[in-house]
């Protein structure tokens, strides 16, 4: 425990130094903001079409409730996220083999297993407080430029704000559970590769194909932890609740998808951090 | 230290990378304040012993004991066992200041402050610059400032003068003989610096094809290897003739110049020089050469040595 606690106070010495870190804690946030920004300066033009037109219908009165942007920007920051996340801890075991500093670790203060368990605590560090600042972001801004409210249609209240915090805090945890597993897959291929290059790419590139197949699996995607987090093609149950939140009725998610959300996601994240520290305490460093 | 007093200990070490077998049961042994250089042949496995005994690569068979810790568990030592390797291992985006302030947190018991090391080094102008806008001198001189932050009692340089200038070599050599005299730290050094290992080492292994080819006190080994006498005679075929006949005289080598290059014995050059004038063999020079271990490397390597 001791030699753990040593290894995560060097890895967090070194991520105050690190570029990397700071990109990964701080870009989620500022790519959300961007977002908000473009779709306010749309809907702007929206806007002032439809007041030409006269026309005022229910997505253009929706359009205008933070709760349904909120969670759209807290999606686009969770998907950077993941791939800021899987390239970092891909590149971050395989570099510091490559120019030999994880040596002086090693011989000095901690042994392999807890290097790597040292690693993993540090980027979900990383990931936490990317989460903070993405959630902070993404509720202020907005409350900045839209109103927060119940769905409304004819003057009458299709979902209450209670209804609608209960089910974003359900998307929210669900899309937060594969992190881990995120994580994880980086670090195994950081210390399979031979490279910290071949490690950044194999990672991102086989994260990208995760999110091809799993569209074509069907179900048997719910095996795989990728389904659940916020990606490119999204399937993770918080893009359900966006729709949920500006009032749309037909989400239909079954009980089982939730099971594998929960369970899917936290099995492949010990089995995939298990491999990674087998695999350190076999290779040559 | 383990109970023979050595604080390093190697038996029967042998290491294959896939089928190819790299050491084939390496025996060393350096006792505590000893300075012991591995010298070899590029590929004969010098830094895969060291990478061993460091437990940074595993090897199929034999023994490595570090201060009476195997490889495996030398982070147990907290710091008394410490490495320079040959590739200057720094984490390239910290600044040098940075960079022994994390080598700083690898120390049990810290003894000397940044700016001291940095001073003792020479390194006190660059403490601001990023490691990857130093020369390959300085950031060797950094990853040596890495190990003098704490009080190691064994450290293991490989080829520590590669990318030094001429000042830095000196210095270096004089780091390691102070903190050997002052503080009794033991050291392991891998290079192909003859003159400078023969400057400071007390014991020499030399590593040829993976075998340990000699291993001892370097006074000895050099003792053992005799001196050498370098002939030049107007009749050079009729010299090595005639101390091939009489056989108290080894020939070691006959140079494309002409020269004899042997290995007298008990005989004395002067004894050698009347013998061969008596003989009627003309003598132009007759030179006395102390041992070297250069000498005995190109020796026992059989002239594979560049």
């Amino acid at each position: 425990m001791n030699h753990l606690l040593a290894a995560l106070r060097l890895e967090l010495f070194l991520a105050r130094y690190s570029l990397a870190a700071k990109i990964t804690v701080l870009a989620p946030a500022l790519v959300c903001l961007a977002r908000y920004v473009l779709v306010w300066l749309n809907q702007a033009g929206d806007q002032a079409r439809a007041g030409l037109l006269g026309a005022d219908d229910f997505a253009l009165a929706q359009s205008q409730n933070a709760y349904g942007h909120f969670v759209d920007g807290v999606n686009t920051g969770l998907m950077i996220l993941a791939l800021l996340l899987v390239a970092v801890a891909a590149h971050d075991f395989s570099s510091e083999r490559d120019n030999g500093a994880i040596r002086h670790v090693l011989i000095r203060r901690a042994g392999r297993a807890s290097i790597v368990l040292a690693k993993l605590l540090r980027l979900h560090l990383l990931g936490l407080l990317a989460l903070a600042l993405l959630g902070l972001a993404a509720w202020a801004g907005a409350a900045m430029f839209w109103d927060f409210g119940p769905v409304m249609e004819d003057g009458f209240e299709l979902i209450g704000e209670n209804e609608i915090r209960d089910e974003i805090h359900l998307g929210l945890l669900m899309a937060v559970v594969p992190l881990p597993a995120v994580i994880a897959f980086g670090m195994l291929v950081s210390v399979a590769a031979q490279s910290a290059t071949q490690a950044v790419t194999l990672a991102l590139g086989a994260t990208l194909a995760m999110d091809i197949f799993k569209t074509l699996l069907g179900e048997d995607a719910w095996y795989l932890y990728a389904t659940f987090h916020p990606s490119l093609l999204d399937q993770s149950y918080l893009r359900e609740v966006a729709r949920l939140v500006r009032g749309f009725s037909d989400v239909l998610v079954p009980d089982r998808f939730f099971v594998f959300n929960v369970w899917a996601p936290a099995i492949a994240a010990l089995a995939l951090a298990a491999v990674a520290v087998l695999l350190a305490l076999r290779r040559s460093l | 230290m383990n109970e023979t007093g050595s604080v390093l200990r190697v038996s029967g070490l042998r290491k294959s990378y896939g089928d190819a077998p790299v050491l084939h049961g390496v025996n060393l042994e350096l006792p505590a304040g000893g300075v012991l250089g591995l010298v070899g042949l590029n590929g004969s496995g010098k830094t895969t012993t060291i990478e061993c005994i460091l437990g940074l690569q595993h090897f199929q068979q034999g023994d490595v004991s570090v201060l009476g810790v195997a490889p495996d568990a030398l982070f147990r030592l907290r710091g008394d066992v410490v490495a320079i390797f040959d590739s200057p291992s720094v984490p390239s985006h910290l600044t040098v200041r940075q960079c022994l302030e994390h080598a700083r947190r690898l120390c049990a018991h810290p003894l000397r402050s940044c700016a001291e090391v940095e001073r003792m080094l020479g390194v006190e102008a660059y403490s601001r610059y990023r490691i990857r806008q130093l020369s390959l001198g300085n950031r060797r001189r950094v990853s040596i400032a890495q190990a003098l932050l704490g009080e190691p009692r064994l450290i293991l340089l490989d080829e520590p003068f590669n990318g030094l200038d001429a000042g830095g070599v000196d210095q270096v050599l004089a780091l390691i003989a102070d903190l050997n005299r002052a503080s009794g730290t033991s050291f392991l050094l891998s290079s192909h610096q003859l003159p400078y290992l023969e400057q400071v080492c007390s014991h020499i292994a030399i590593l040829h094809d993976g075998r340990i080819a000699a291993n001892g006190e370097l006074a000895g080994l050099l003792a053992d290897a005799g001196s050498r006498v370098i002939l030049e005679s107007g009749d050079p075929e009729a010299a090595r003739q005639l101390l091939g006949e009489d056989g108290r005289v080894e020939i070691l080598e006959l140079g494309p110049d002409g020269r004899l290059s042997l290995r007298l014995g008990d005989w004395r050059s002067d004894e050698l020089a009347a013998h061969l004038v008596h003989h009627g063999v003309p003598v132009c020079e007759l030179v006395r050469q102390r041992a070297s271990l250069d000498g005995l490397f190109r020796e026992l390597t059989a002239g594979e040595a560049a």
